[in-house]
């Protein structure tokens, strides 16, 4: 019924413009049930660097697509050394849907995240290390092999050095070659270190 | 393919790893298929029937809880499910449990490993695939 959809269209118009656009008003419709105004939402928070965790958690369960790039767009923007040491903390959290996001978030932010990677890939929790690691398949910086190769030589633990060598595999160059055999001679009994390494030197020779 | 050959779903982001994973399941006879996420390991678990799910936990746009939770709502014949971390500490494995998993593996995975879980969730003791 026209009447009905008339209504309807208002609502949600209406709803778009009638929160506050301070930071709480505009944290509100991060969560309304319209697109356009979550997309809203999200580009107009990027002056408030409150609203990165909020702005991650929303990301963990957004769907559309407009709005996910809004949020990136924003948290981009805001993507200075306070946004970053915000999205370590959620790779330190306990919650898992968090700390994906937040490596989601760390892969579109290269110039913010380089000069924490050295420091998170000494971390001395070992799953921060993967997670960071992870932040590297497809951060767009120059170091990202550099890093690779580091973790492959000196990490002592088999799931980081496991997690690095995959990503080595798709952007490793001949760089790499020394270390993956090298890593090689460090795990011979573990079959996954064999077969990751030795699947890197393969695509690495056919480059 | 054989009808009675038992289909398993890798569900993992990272290439390297579902080529493993397949080389050591094909080599002991199983029908393998893979996804690369949870959103894409439903939509195969929706038009194919499976026997076993492989499951990573950290992947893009939907992680392997969310993936297990989804599927345990669907109105479809369910498979055992086995979840692989890196992440060893028991609520961890807690929280496999809760969302659908039947087992638990730890990376790195050896293949006798695997093997043992699948026979485990599959077959009786002794069975071929």
């Amino acid at each position: 019924m026209p009447i009905v959809k008339l209504v309807q269209a208002k609502t949600v118009e209406s709803d778009k413009r009638s929160h506050p656009r301070d930071l709480a008003g505009l944290m509100a419709s991060l969560d309304a049930p319209d697109a356009t105004a979550r997309r809203w939402a999200a580009r107009d928070l990027a002056p408030f660097t409150e609203a990165v965790p909020a702005l991650v958690k929303r990301l963990r369960i957004e769907t559309d697509t407009t709005v996910r790039e809004a949020i990136f767009m924003t948290l981009t923007e805001l993507g200075d050394a306070n946004i970053v040491q915000s999205l370590i903390k959620c790779l330190h959290g306990e919650e898992v849907e968090r700390r994906n996001a937040a490596i989601e978030v760390m892969k579109h932010l290269p110039d913010a995240v380089a000069p924490f990677m050295p420091g998170l890939l000494v971390d001395p929790a070992p799953n921060v290390r993967i997670l960071a690691v992870s932040v590297l398949e497809s951060l767009r910086h120059p170091d990202v092999e550099k890093w690779l190769i580091e973790v492959i030589s000196e990490d002592s633990q088999v799931n980081v050095c496991a997690t690095a060598v995959d990503i080595l595999a798709e952007v490793g160059t001949e760089a790499a070659i020394t270390q993956l055999e090298a890593l090689k001679r460090r795990f011979p009994d573990e079959p996954y270190i064999l077969f990751a390494a030795d699947l890197a030197l393969q695509r690495i020779g056919r480059t | 393919m054989s009808p009675t050959l038992k289909r398993i779903l890798i569900v993992d982001d990272a290439a390297t790893v579902r080529m493993y994973l397949r080389s050591i399941l094909e080599g002991a006879g199983y029908a393998v298929e893979e996804a690369i996420n949870g959103i894409e390991a439903l939509e195969k678990a929706l038009t194919l029937p499976f026997d076993l799910y492989l499951v990573d936990v950290i992947m893009p746009k939907q992680d392997g809880y969310g993936f297990l939770r989804e599927l345990r709502r669907q109105d479809i014949p369910q498979a055992p499910a086995v979840m692989i971390t890196t992440e060893a500490e028991s609520r961890d494995q807690a929280r496999a449990f809760e969302s659908g998993a039947n087992s638990y593996m730890v990376k790195p995975i050896k293949p006798e490993e695997l093997l043992a879980h699948c026979r485990l969730l599959l077959n009786a003791p002794g069975d071929s695939p």
